[in-house]
């Protein structure tokens, strides 16, 4: 082995860094894509059966019910506001203003998930009566897993934070945790158009 | 940044000391507990290529049942259940537990390696995926032994396997088990992607990392995309039409069979090139060392690469040329397999121009190698035969098909494969492989592939149907049967004089020392075996070829801590340092969310409600598994997003 020569020595460089530049949110975005491309199967096997079809929703099916989805998506869009306050505490390093925060996000959070139980039933179809059900039931039931973990997730940062001091690199955590939520509503608002709007327009 | 004079000679006894302090803060701890916690990159690395080598052997095994079966007509060796289910769990065994997680467990050991990091980017991620796959095999295999195999072919191709044509668990066990495979391997991708991303060693610039690196993060890609069709397709079609009803494949109530052909082999294909590119990559290390010479066309090998995985994800539709699919289709991806066949060509010339220009030493790499041009382009031409849709509609589910994907996979797969054993066994071990044992090997291999396939071209162009448990005296396809089958015994023993050579060689083979080779790749650059932190201090890159530059020195950067678990993260394009980072320690959890994963993917075939279960225990273990990463509190520099600098607590 060749003797080793010091070129430069990296021990100022920082070891909290947020955004592109920490490991954890390239993982974030990782299964992100994964998440987002199965979702994009699930969305486009939806639409390849409609060519089974002569009616969308099928025959004696009713559309599905707009009311508690579009309650819930309005609840969504508004939950991104903490999150994105957990962010911006969390990028300012502001401990205390991410603990509260992060509370906040949770109780607005938790009840999506409440509401996500009646959306399934304003499907107005069940998952075993045709395959037009099977497959909005599997979709919504799929994003139902994602709004869960990233849920979980919420509060367990939420717990931590609280019960005890954690490193300063939290912070960054809590910051992608952020970057998640904003993935799970965003890829919602396609899957509301196309479930529970798109029926009425094709 | 640098707070050391530049280039100062580092001083041996406190790099020696350096080591020390690494090896205590990077060394997995002992005992059965400290094994189960273990996240220690290579360590994972090197369990995934052991379980994934005894599903080779495995499917091996099963692989020469079904050739003493078909030896002669009419033999009542296997009946045809237990015939069926051999063939299937042969094809998931090979294709979902040997071949994808063996190639990427390659990556997992020798990427950190190759780019010059400590570890791996998420150690944690990697050992659950490992566990989970461990699952996924044991579920498998205890399935199989309980007459509870799956039995409807490794693409599990409905109606055939809906539940009104397969009553029972056994497909189910089929999509359980290639859930836990999707799941091990897309944290594999991650891991592999984030690491080439962020943890070059400096200096390692876009266009300085290594053929084989490029290989693996372009495989990486494909199976981030590829991969959740599969698990779209069992996990969340197939498997709940069988448990709760559903009927994403009935026709009779609007659902579409054509629909699983289309999921299956969007990954399907796909799949193919996921064995094939990593295959590649290790051919180009080998060829450049055995040349000494760089190899010819980087940029086109590397663009070839990319290309290669694009046109792969153009294909699926060629495997569906007998359903109902309209013409104008059926040209266009007719088009498509052939067009996929000139990045492949272009890599070709690329290594032949390198043959060409050196002084090849004709070591047992090297002749795997060669195997690989000779088997694989055989197999390439078969391919092209099939993409013509006539040609296929006549050759379609007979032994033809049979022949041609074993001379691509056995060609492009495994003989590098083996080319790779022969290798890096030394950096594995620190030993060398014993040459002699190696070319018996090889020729036994070579032989062996060829007497099997090649009879199969023309059994397949007689008549002879695949997945059939036997045939008649009558057809006269016997004599071509019995050959196939002494071939496949004389694989058999190629592989067990592999297995000798093996076993012998860790234990008593000739010492290797770091380099045996002479290469020029940065996992040459530490010690055989290496250590667990990897390199004692990050080498900074110049060059693609590193260790070949005529310098004196090795350039490193200082700086890292030793008592802690930190690792150098550099820009994603240049490899500038950039920060550092802490990694985990070794943990329990990722067994545990494996384990309660596997209960509710197992469970959800009895019973819906294990479901449940399953997410409620698994989230108190991912409760555990956060908690415990959080490391201890110390001041730590920050990097704000504003560009500011602040030191905090």
């Amino acid at each position: 082995m060749k003797p080793l020569r010091s070129s430069a020595d990296v021990s100022a460089l920082p070891s909290v860094t947020f955004g592109p530049r920490s490991l954890m949110w390239w993982g974030t975005l990782g299964f992100m894509t994964i998440e987002g491309w199965t979702t994009a199967l699930l969305v486009g096997s939806y639409l390849y059966l409609r060519q089974n079809y002569h009616g969308w929703p099928p025959l004696r099916t009713p559309n599905p019910s707009l009311l508690i989805p579009s309650i819930n998506l309005a609840l969504m869009l508004v939950s991104i506001v903490p999150a994105w306050m957990v962010a911006r505490a969390g990028k300012r390093l502001d401990e205390a203003a991410v603990k509260k925060w992060l509370v906040i996000s949770s109780i607005v959070s938790v009840p999506t998930l409440v509401l996500r139980w009646y959306e399934l039933w304003a499907l107005n179809t069940r998952w075993d009566t045709t395959a037009y059900g099977s497959a909005a039931w599997t979709i919504v039931g799929f994003h139902t897993s994602l709004l869960l973990l990233d849920i979980c997730d919420t509060i367990g940062l939420a717990i931590f934070f609280h019960a005890k001091k954690l490193p300063i690199k939290a912070c960054s955590d809590a910051a992608d945790n952020s970057f998640y939520w904003y993935f799970t509503v965003g890829i919602w608002v396609p899957i509301y158009l196309i479930v529970y709007v798109g029926p009425r327009i094709f | 940044m640098s707070n050391l004079p530049v280039a100062q000679l580092l001083v041996e006894a406190d790099v020696a000391r350096e080591a020390a302090a690494l090896d205590a803060t990077w060394r997995d701890k002992s005992g059965v507990w400290g094994w189960l916690c273990a996240v220690e990159q290579k360590t994972i690395a090197r369990r995934y290529i052991i379980t994934t080598f005894l599903m080779f052997l495995a499917g091996g095994m099963e692989a020469a049942l079904m050739r003493l079966q078909l030896a002669r007509p009419e033999n009542a060796l296997i009946g045809p259940d237990r015939y069926n289910q051999l063939f299937t769990v042969h094809g998931t065994t090979m294709m979902f537990l040997f071949a994808v997680p063996m190639m990427q467990a390659m990556g997992l050991y020798l990427v950190p390696l190759m780019v010059g990091a400590r570890s791996i980017a998420f150690p944690r991620l990697n050992a659950f995926g490992y566990w989970n796959y461990v699952v996924g095999v044991v579920f498998l295999y205890v399935s199989l032994f309980i007459n509870m195999g799956p039995d409807t072919g490794w693409t599990a191709y409905v109606p055939l396997s809906g539940p009104a044509y397969s009553p029972g668990h056994r497909v189910d066990v089929w999509a359980q088990v290639v859930t836990f495979t999707e799941i091990s391997a897309l944290c594999g991708a991650v891991n592999l992607i984030v690491t080439v991303f962020k943890m070059r060693a400096p200096g390692m610039s876009l266009n300085r990392i290594p053929v084989f690196v490029w290989a693996q993060l372009v495989v990486a890609f494909m199976i981030v995309f590829a991969m959740p069709a599969v698990a779209t397709g069992s996990t969340l079609m197939l498997a709940l039409d069988r448990a709760v009803n559903t009927h994403w494949f009935n026709p009779a109530e609007g659902g579409d069979a054509l629909l699983w052909q289309h999921i299956f082999w969007f990954f399907g294909h796909p799949e193919v090139y996921i064995i094939f590119l990593p295959a590649i990559g290790m051919i180009t290390p080998i060829v450049e060392t055995f040349c000494r010479r760089a190899v010819f066309g980087y940029t086109a090998m590397v663009m070839a690469n990319i290309t290669t995985a694009f046109f792969a994800f153009g294909l699926w539709v060629h495997h569906m040329f007998a359903t109902p699919i309209p013409e104008l289709g059926q040209s266009l991806f007719t088009a498509a397999s052939m067009v996929i066949a000139v990045p492949t060509g272009i890599q070709i010339f690329c290594w032949i121009a390198t043959l060409w220009g050196g002084r090849p030493r004709l070591t047992v790499p090297m002749l795997f190698v060669l195997g690989f041009l000779f088997t694989f382009i055989n197999g390439g031409i078969t391919g092209v035969m099939l993409a013509s849709v006539a040609f296929d509609k006549e050759a379609h589910d007979t032994f033809f098909v049979v022949a041609h994907l074993h001379y691509v996979l056995i060609g492009g797969g495994l003989m590098p494969l083996f080319g790779a054993f022969y290798f890096w066994f030394p950096k594995l071990t620190g030993r060398l492989l014993n040459t002699a044992l190696g070319k018996l090997h090889f020729w036994l291999f070579v032989i062996g592939t060829n007497v099997t396939f090649f009879p199969m071209h023309i059994l397949g162009l007689n008549g002879m149907p695949r997945r059939i448990y036997t045939y008649a005296e009558t057809t006269g396809w016997g004599t071509l049967n019995m050959l196939a089958t002494v071939g496949a015994l004389t694989i058999a023993l190629s592989v067990l004089v592999f297995l000798i050579n093996a076993v012998r060689s860790w234990f008593s083979g000739e010492h290797a020392g770091d380099n045996p080779w002479d290469a020029a790749g940065l996992e040459w650059a530490t010690t055989s075996p290496p250590p667990s932190y990897n390199f004692v201090h990050t080498p900074v890159v110049r060059s693609r070829h590193p260790l070949w530059e005529t310098t004196v020195e090795q350039p490193v950067v200082t700086g890292l801590r030793s008592d802690r678990r930190e690792i150098l993260l550099t820009t994603t394009f240049d490899a500038q340092p950039d920060s550092r980072h802490v990694g985990p320690d070794g943990s329990i959890w990722p067994l545990y969310v494996a384990l309660c994963m596997g209960l509710l993917f197992i469970g959800s075939i009895f019973s819906p409600y294990s479901v449940l279960a399953g997410i409620g225990i698994s989230l108190i273990g991912l409760f555990f598994w956060g908690w415990q990463s959080t490391q201890d509190v110390e001041v730590e520099r920050v990097a704000l997003p504003d560009g500011r600098m602040v030191d905090r607590l």
